[in-house]
């Protein structure tokens, strides 16, 4: 198993979030994740990237073998596994390509790799950001700096495409944007799939399910995941909404 | 010993003590020092210090035996060792210098701007033993750069320095302070820029921690002049930068910038007051601070807009990163207004380390260390990155990093 999350449950600040979430996922598989708002997906994926303001209450989750608790927030990434935030943060001052050309060194360095150059990663990154029209002035800025929302969107799947996780988690990455960008988004998004990677995408709406074709569609409800199924769930969802399944 | 005591007993090694109006003035400071109840509450000279270790304290000065040395290494360029806080004589068609004269003593104690409770600038009046005057003359471009050498163990220098900027000159000033002898310095940089000048004073301080240093200046600017002064205070022992500034006539800017870099059980003690008393000028003042452990600081500003300072543009802006919950900053920027057309600002922005970006730099790949010490880098990067001066960009670099190394 790629991923194994067993009977999960996990609080923050006397609020118990998670409840008993069971959830599994192989290699080469694309899941999705959606449920209303509330319901505890954002948590999930902070969770799984490591973020250390959750208490876990009981359960455990395996990730390649791998204990995932037993590892640090930065161990989870250079073992590969990313998060696509819902709202990437600004850093002022922290240059985009010296910083991403860090990120892809420290993982390539856990796995033994030589270090990329100034030169060959300066190629890699122009060619990933053509692949995505994301504008070369913009890498010459700081990291999500002024940023309009599509723009964070863009640069977070630039940043995923330069690093080529395992398990790429997108959390909501559909919200605020265009139709356009949408679809610039998920085509960088489908250029990476593999028979060798997963995705764990979470989202409210259908319309991104539409450009990214899921293998499962769950539905999660107050904590837990309380159906799982084929696309055919999304579809559901866009018809009747939420309320079925509380 | 008393401070009364002090001075009599150390009288013959102090300037001007022969001078009888100087003599005057010395012995309202006395007064001012022996009927002072030292009201730590609201005297913001006393802040985060203990006032009686600088007040008690063993006046010890000796006459350096090495004289300082002033090179002209390129045009325009020229590099002094103080040495004591003494500064040799030296004359060209560009820069004059000399030692202080009574008469710049006086020109001083004249001026109403530092508050006669600053007992450190009171201090140094009363036991002045060292200081310069450097005069830049009308229209050229001068560049100087001063190390600041203490010899002994022990000694206590009360320094003043005088700086005229003459109609149409500029001068970039770096001062150098790298002690690492247990002696306290306290000095007094008086500077007057006339008609269209310009001085861009650099301040790189980088003390051990057993060196007590407390710089003050006062600028004077007259029409179409700039002071912009920058401090960068690396130092592991007391440091306290206090800037008093008057724009006097129109169209005058002053730019004061300060970072500082704390660890361990260091306290630094910033405070501006910034006068504006003529229509069409502009202060600007920013003071970061990244303290450690125990470390502590204060920032208080003032800046006063007097009536006739009509279209005054005046901004301060603080901020800070803790480090450490045992880590404090105080900041308190007040703006008074009398005029009404007027562009000011006051901001200040204090607090730990931002958990979420360190989050999202570890999330992709980066150590918990790692991105701390990029965050820090982050917070002065705009600062570090407009010195406009290769040298000085690298050694600040370089003493960022060594102050990081520490960071854990």
């Amino acid at each position: 198993m790629f991923l194994e999350i067993k009977d999960l449950s996990v609080k923050i600040e006397n609020k118990n979030i998670l409840k008993s979430l069971n959830l599994n996922i192989n290699k080469g598989e694309v899941h999705a994740i959606m449920g209303p708002n509330g319901s505890g997906k954002s948590t999930l994926a902070n969770v799984l990237a490591g973020k250390e303001d959750y208490e876990i209450l009981n359960g455990r989750i395996n990730f390649k073998d791998n204990d995932l608790f037993d590892l640090n927030i930065e161990e989870r990434a250079q073992e590969g596994m990313f998060l696509a935030f819902q709202y990437p943060v600004e850093i002022p001052g922290v240059n985009i390509t010296p910083f991403l050309h860090s990120a892809i060194n420290s993982k390539r360095k856990r796995k033994n790799k030589e270090e990329i150059d100034n030169l060959s990663f300066a190629k890699l990154l122009k060619s990933k950001a053509s692949d995505l029209g994301i504008n070369i002035d913009m890498l010459k800025r700081s990291v999500n700096t002024g940023f309009s929302g599509g723009e964070k969107k863009r640069y977070e799947i630039l940043q995923m495409s330069i690093l080529n996780p395992d398990l790429a988690i997108l959390d909501e990455t559909d919200s605020g944007l265009d139709i356009d960008a949408l679809k610039i988004v998920t085509d960088g998004v489908n250029k990476l799939k593999t028979k060798d990677n997963s995705f764990l995408i979470i989202t409210h709406y259908q319309k991104l399910l539409d450009y990214i074709k899921p293998d499962y569609v769950h539905v999660m409800v107050n904590g837990s995941i309380v159906k799982s199924g084929g696309s055919e769930i999304a579809a559901e969802i866009e018809e009747d909404g939420f309320q079925k399944f509380q | 010993m008393n401070i009364q005591d002090n001075y009599q007993k150390n009288k013959k090694n102090i300037f001007f003590s022969e001078n009888k109006d100087i003599q005057t003035h010395r012995e309202k400071l006395i007064n001012i020092f022996q009927n002072d109840r030292f009201d730590k509450k609201n005297n913001e000279s006393l802040k985060n210090i203990n006032l009686k270790n600088f007040i008690d304290f063993k006046y010890k000065y000796l006459i350096p035996e090495e004289t300082s040395v002033i090179n002209n290494n390129q045009e325009n360029s020229y590099s002094i060792v103080c040495v004591n806080g003494q500064c040799s004589s030296f004359k060209d068609d560009k820069i004059e210098i000399t030692k202080i004269l009574d008469e710049d003593y006086n020109d001083f104690s004249k001026n109403d701007t530092i508050e006669n409770n600053d007992h450190f600038v009171n201090l140094n009046s009363l036991f002045l033993n060292s200081g310069f005057k450097i005069v830049i003359k009308k229209n050229n471009k001068i560049k100087i750069k001063i190390s600041n050498i203490i010899t002994d163990d022990g000694l206590t220098i009360f320094q003043k320095n005088n700086y005229i900027c003459e109609e149409g000159s500029s001068l970039n000033l770096i001062e150098e302070y790298e002690n690492k002898n247990n002696s306290t310095s306290n000095i007094l940089n008086v500077i007057k820029l006339e008609k269209n000048s310009q001085l861009n004073h650099f301040l790189i301080q980088d003390n051990s921690p057993n060196h007590n240093l407390i710089i003050t200046s006062h600028s004077s600017c007259k029409k179409d002049s700039t002071y912009t002064q920058k401090v960068y205070n690396f130092s592991e022992g007391y440091v306290r930068n206090f800037h008093y500034s008057e724009l006097i006539e129109t169209n005058s800017e002053v730019d004061l910038q300060g970072i500082f870099f704390l660890k361990d059980n260091n306290t630094s003690n910033n405070k501006t007051f910034v006068k504006h008393l003529a229509e069409d000028c502009k202060s600007n003042q920013v003071y970061k601070g990244i303290l450690n452990d125990r470390s502590r600081a204060t920032y208080f500003s003032n800046t006063h807009v007097d009536q006739v300072a009509q279209k005054t543009e005046g901004y301060q802006l603080s901020k800070g990163i803790l480090l450490s919950d045992n880590a404090s900053y105080f900041s308190k920027p007040e703006l008074k207004i009398y005029a009404d057309d007027v562009k000011c600002s006051h901001g200040s922005t204090i607090g730990p380390i931002d958990e979420n970006a360190i989050f999202y730099l570890r999330s992709r790949g980066m150590s918990k260390i790692a991105a701390t010490k990029i965050l820090i880098s982050s917070f002065i990067n705009e600062e570090l990155s407009s010195i406009d001066n290769e040298q000085m960009s690298e050694i600040i670099q370089k003493k960022l990093v060594r102050y990081l190394s520490k960071v854990k």
